[in-house]
């Protein structure tokens, strides 16, 4: 075992950078007329959120610690901090946060945790510090398992985490339009990432990348950026709070109120909990496919086009009457 | 990093950024006109067919009534809001009416109106 090995928070010491990042992004807008929008009440609740996201690291960030050393005592590997290790661990660790990521937008109890990131109407450098309170205990913890396993050590592992994180920081803008192609290739870029946090039917469920945005053209994910279909940011049913307890709890509640409901059997209540965000055990309600199903029956122009491959809009009961 | 320095960076950071957009205007709430509110709507809600708009003589507010069901929008920042009023309270309010969506992530919406406005939006709504 490799003793006393310690890594730098990173997130924590990018703290003046971002700072200094959002207030260049907003005179750039400022001077330019374009490139972005700023809102005080929208930006001050997203800066809120990335406070309250670091509070939550160290108040519970203890749990994921003791979990990781746990599985760091029981592998018989150690893999050792050489720079080739960390940059391997980080390789590795994007591939870790792309299911995760994945996972956090096709089953609600992860949604609910990671629906506040995509709570805001706009896209800038706040949108990314607008972070989740609650990830713990969406248990999403034990997708780092294999990797710790496997002889990269715990501290590392959360450091290049803390890395990823970093990255993702400056692609949360409108100012930049493309990166040169073959970095627009590889890398996930303010593109890609802006179709990430559309609502518009064509962008859901689709580029989930951290850093690298191989894996989303790797897992058949991946949307590119339409001139034709300008993205228009946040939730398919949009929070009316600034609130930040609201924002950091919101989905939390309305799973316990849809699970708890009177009337329901089991599998129902699980669904509720468990099932892609937009589940309804009446039908009232619209999950992504549904709802990119429901777009193509207004817009049957669309059929076959980036982001509806494989979707047809007869596969969609009860539509023909809006049609 | 040491505690008490993040801490600062932090408030000052928060505070400093947040001043300087309410003093270049960017608190502004959005203002909706007939047009703007139907074509907002429809941006929340594009399986609706909407039957008619009316706006609030301060444009923060409009009520969309639908081939289904009304609905309330209004201005959150510089962006709107939306809900079908299927699960809601209406409370009288002196400003208006005080709506409360059965919703955490709507607390209540207090929506100003002018004593005809006033009258008009619950003529428009009584029918039902
Ligand atoms: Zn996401
Ligand atoms: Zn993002």
């Amino acid at each position: 075992m490799t003793e006393q090995v310690s890594f730098p928070d990173a997130v924590q010491w990018a703290v003046p950078f971002f700072i200094a990042a959002i207030l260049v992004e907003f005179v750039w807008i400022a001077i330019k007329g374009r490139g972005g929008r700023y809102e005080t009440r929208d930006a001050l609740t997203s800066l809120i959120m990335g406070a309250g996201n670091i509070a939550s690291g160290f108040l519970l960030g203890f749990i994921a610690y003791a979990f990781f050393m746990w599985l760091w005592q029981i592998t018989p590997l150690d893999l050792g901090t050489s720079v080739p290790v960390i940059f391997i661990c980080f390789v590795l660790d994007d591939l870790r946060y792309y299911w995760v990521h994945r996972f956090g937008h096709r089953i609600r109890w992860v949604w609910a945790s990671h629906v506040n990131h995509h709570s805001s109407q706009h896209y800038n450098l706040t949108t990314a510090l607008r972070q989740t309170w609650t990830y713990t205990f969406t248990f999403m913890m034990v997708v780092r398992a294999p990797l710790i396993l496997l002889g990269f050590h715990p501290a590392m592992v959360l450091f290049v985490g803390g890395l990823n994180l970093i990255y993702q920081f400056w692609i949360h803008t409108e100012a930049i339009r493309k990166m040169p192609r073959w970095f627009e290739a590889v890398m996930n870029t303010p593109s890609h990432h802006r179709v990430h946090h559309g609502r518009n039917a064509r962008y859901l469920d689709c580029n989930y990348a951290g850093v690298f945005i191989i894996w989303d053209k790797l897992f058949g994910t991946f949307v590119p950026e339409q001139e034709s279909d300008k993205v228009d940011y946040g939730l398919v049913h949009n929070i009316g709070t600034f609130n930040p307890l609201r924002v950091a709890f919101h989905e939390w509640v309305s799973i316990w109120r849809d699970a708890t409901q009177t009337g329901l059997s089991l599998r129902q209540r699980l669904a509720y909990c468990f099932a892609p965000p937009g589940y309804s055990h009446d039908g009232s309600r619209n999950n992504s496919n549904q709802i990119k199903a429901k777009h193509l029956a207004r817009h049957p122009e669309d059929h076959g086009t980036p982001g509806f491959e494989g979707f047809s809009a007869s596969r969609q009961n009860g539509l023909a009457d809006r049609s | 990093m040491p505690l008490e320095i993040l801490l600062v960076l932090v408030v000052v950071g928060i505070s400093g950024i947040g001043l300087m957009l309410h003093l270049t205007g960017r608190s502004r709430m959005r203002v909706l006109t007939h047009d703007l509110a139907w074509q907002d709507w429809l941006r929340h809600f594009p399986d609706d067919d909407v039957v008619d708009v009316t706006v609030s003589h301060d444009g923060h507010f409009a009520l969309i009534r639908t081939k289904e069901v009304a609905g309330l929008l209004w201005s959150f920042g510089a962006d709107t809001a939306a809900r079908h009023l299927l699960d809601f309270d209406w409370l009288e309010h002196p400003e208006g009416f005080e709506i409360l969506f059965h919703d955490f992530s709507i607390p209540r919406v207090i929506v100003r109106l002018d004593e005809t406005e006033r009258r008009h939006w619950r003529h428009l709504l009584d029918p039902v």
